[in-house]
């Protein structure tokens, strides 16, 4: 039986005074993989940010519902300890944070959140040098400052080790492949793919078709204009990277 | 001679914070003298009022009034204050509430340790007592002046280099409220190295006045790295002075942690005197809610090449101020000289008061100097960063601000050192 993970119905937000959502409805059930494709400025990376629960991003009307709660009432720590994870397109440089400790203190509150045991300082670095192992990320990186001066690749793969490292049920991965050379984007989809299983679902926005040959989707939307004009399987991101954007908007 | 002197005393006017005490070493006339020359000098220019431009943003009223008695039993601390003091390989020198704990130190070859009464009655080093600042131009330097008893000098021998850093350590933790006045020596001749490093803290929520100054004398080729963390009580005071001689090609770093005190005032006056001395002070310090942080420093160039860098970052809470006031002074022979100052801040709300004054005094030509000051706000992306990975905000907060004062700590050489002074 399919349940559903994240619920959004007639979702309606803006920042400032700018509409961004414009009644947006969309269902994620646990093990799916949905792509969020669409040209330029149309909100993809807005959505990501009114469902992390960023400030400055007012919701209007409309509801979001992630695993039977009330999504929009959570500040973003708690969506984040509920399992919801964004890799985020441009990571943050934040200097003088170091990786190690930001990320003992990123899983252990939400171990704590679900009512598991933290992690001591030992087991919590086996337990890094293990998934920085798997994503080619070397002992001399995690001891650097959150982001600062990593290269496009290094960053998506910092991104991808946090969620193995957190084990969110929902990930939103924006713009993923953005910044990655060829062999950077397998690294890091291979990483995604192998966080997948049949009780966490994905939200891949992406520009390109190439992303989703690597991370296979199970339904694909066109999002233009703050809304969702069309929906399908993944022949139609082939057809939307041989016709262009334009044939769907006019469309609608 | 004697009795002209205690005619005097009758006639003394009466100050703020100043007892009609006997001290120890009253007794031998040229100690005496020091602490009447002392007093003369604050009778003479008091305290300083807003209207003194070192002292203008920093409101010192609140320390007058206190009425803080000066505990004049026992030169010496002879309790069992110290039981959880472990022997050490370190050499800690301890002032258990403003008094010297005695202790044998176990000293390496090159390095001498007396205590101030020692020096005052031996001589050997008066010669260095209030010899590197102008007892004038700083009133709380001349109020420690009155009570001088407490201290210690430290000599190094030509050459001798010492790794393993000499602590100093002011614990405040009686409940009485007192005064307490230190005066150091730092000496280092030709070619010596140390380390010393400062800590001064309360396990209490008590009201004194700290008031320490540092006469520190570097020869040729000598260099210090002198560390300092102040974790005074948040009802207390803490005035400290260093003043510093730097002859040729001897360097002098400085690290300021600062987070305690009501009012507290590091001043560093150095005066690179010749060619290819150097002056490097860096300062991280946290401004607290109704608390006052003032940072001054008065640099002068007074020869050809020499070097200073001075780099504070500063937390300012709500309803904090803090005082930056950075002078660098270049004399007129003091060419191809380099000194440099910035100050960062960051505001954790709008509500905090900081007060930045850089100055130079340029009089050479042929000279590099800048300075430069910026304040901003926690940032909202990397704020945002952090609480989606399930940080809560508050403990992203304090990740961002112990992340600002990072820079400052991270300079730090000695890695256990930069571990303590990390947040």
């Amino acid at each position: 039986m399919e349940k559903p993970l994240l619920e959004i119905k007639h979702l309606c937000a803006r920042v400032e005074d700018k509409e961004i959502i414009k009644d947006l409805s969309l269902t994620i059930n646990a093990g799916e993989v949905h792509a969020i494709m669409g040209p330029n400025g149309a909100g993809k990376s807005s959505l990501s940010y009114v469902l992390s629960g960023k400030d400055g991003y007012e919701v209007t009307s409309g509801s979001v519902t992630f695993k039977g709660k009330d999504l929009l009432n959570m500040p973003a720590e708690e969506r984040a300890r509920e399992g919801l994870f964004l890799s985020m397109q441009l990571p943050t440089e934040i200097p003088g944070v170091v990786i190690s400790n930001f990320l003992k203190q990123s899983l252990n509150s939400i171990l704590k959140h679900r009512g598991k045991e933290e992690l001591d300082t030992i087991s919590f670095m086996k337990l890094l040098r293990l998934e920085a192992n798997k994503l080619n990320i070397s002992q001399e990186m995690l001891k650097r400052f959150v982001n600062v001066g990593f290269s496009g690749g290094e960053k998506k793969r910092f991104e991808t080790l946090q969620m193995a490292l957190l084990k969110p049920d929902f990930c939103i991965l924006d713009e993923i492949d953005s910044g990655l050379d060829i062999d950077a984007l397998k690294t890091v989809s291979d990483g995604v793919n192998s966080l997948r299983n049949t009780n966490n679902s994905f939200l891949v926005i992406t520009h390109y078709q190439r992303l989703l040959d690597h991370i296979q989707p199970d339904v694909v939307h066109i999002f233009a204009d703050g809304h969702i004009i069309k929906t399908g399987d993944k022949t139609l991101a082939t057809q939307l990277e041989q016709n262009g954007y334009a044939d769907f908007i006019k469309e609608e | 001679m004697v009795m002209q002197i205690s005619l005097k005393k009758n006639k003394m006017q009466e100050l703020p914070l100043v007892k009609d005490i006997n001290l120890y070493l009253d007794e031998k006339p040229s100690v005496y003298a020091l602490r009447q020359k002392a007093r003369q000098a604050l009778e003479k220019n008091k305290y300083p009022i807003k209207k003194i431009e070192a002292w203008k943003y920093t409101n010192i009223q609140p320390i007058l009034s206190s009425n803080l008695k000066f505990e004049k039993e026992g030169h010496i601390c002879t309790n069992e204050c110290c039981h959880n003091h472990e022997k050490s390989s370190k050499i800690e020198i301890r002032f258990c509430n403003g008094k010297l704990h005695i202790e044998e130190y176990n000293l390496p070859k090159g390095l001498i340790i007396k205590s101030l009464p020692e020096v005052l009655y031996e001589g050997e080093y008066k010669q260095y007592l209030f010899n590197s600042f102008d007892i004038d131009k700083h009133p709380f330097a001349a109020l420690n002046g009155i009570y001088l008893e407490q201290g210690i000098c430290i000599y190094v021998e030509k050459n001798t280099k010492i790794t393993d850093p000499i602590e100093i350590i002011y614990s405040q933790n009686k409940s009485n409220e007192n005064q307490i006045h230190i005066h150091n020596l730092i000496i280092l001749e030709k070619g010596a190295s140390i380390e010393i490093y400062e800590k001064s803290s309360s396990n209490k929520v008590n009201t004194y006045l700290i008031n320490t100054i540092n006469e520190i004398y570097l020869k040729p080729d000598s260099c210090l790295h002198h560390y300092k963390k102040q974790n005074d009580s948040n009802n207390s005071y803490h005035i400290a002075l260093n003043s510093i001689k730097i002859q040729s090609n001897a360097s002098y770093k400085q690290y300021y942690l600062s987070k305690g005190a009501q009012i507290s005032r590091q001043e560093t006056a150095i005066d690179l005197q010749q060619s290819k001395a150097s002056a490097e002070i860096y300062t991280a310090y946290t401004a607290q809610k109704n608390c006052l942080t003032d940072i001054t420093t008065n640099i002068n160039h007074l020869s050809e090449n020499t070097y200073s860098n001075q780099y504070a970052k500063a937390i300012l809470e709500a309803q904090s101020s803090a005082v930056f006031q950075g002078k660098i002074h270049i004399a007129p022979d003091a060419i191809k000289t380099e000194g440099h100052q910035l100050h960062k801040a960051l505001y954790l709300n709008e509500n905090a008061d900081l007060n930045c004054k850089p100055e130079l005094e340029i009089f050479a030509d042929d000279v590099k100097c800048s300075h430069g000051a910026s304040c901003g706000e926690i940032d909202k992306e990397q704020l945002f960063y952090l609480t989606s990975r399930g940080i809560s905000k508050k403990d992203a907060i304090n990740l961002l601000i112990s992340a600002h004062l990072q820079e400052i700590i991270s300079l730090i050489p000695n890695k256990d050192i930069q571990e303590e002074f990390s947040y």
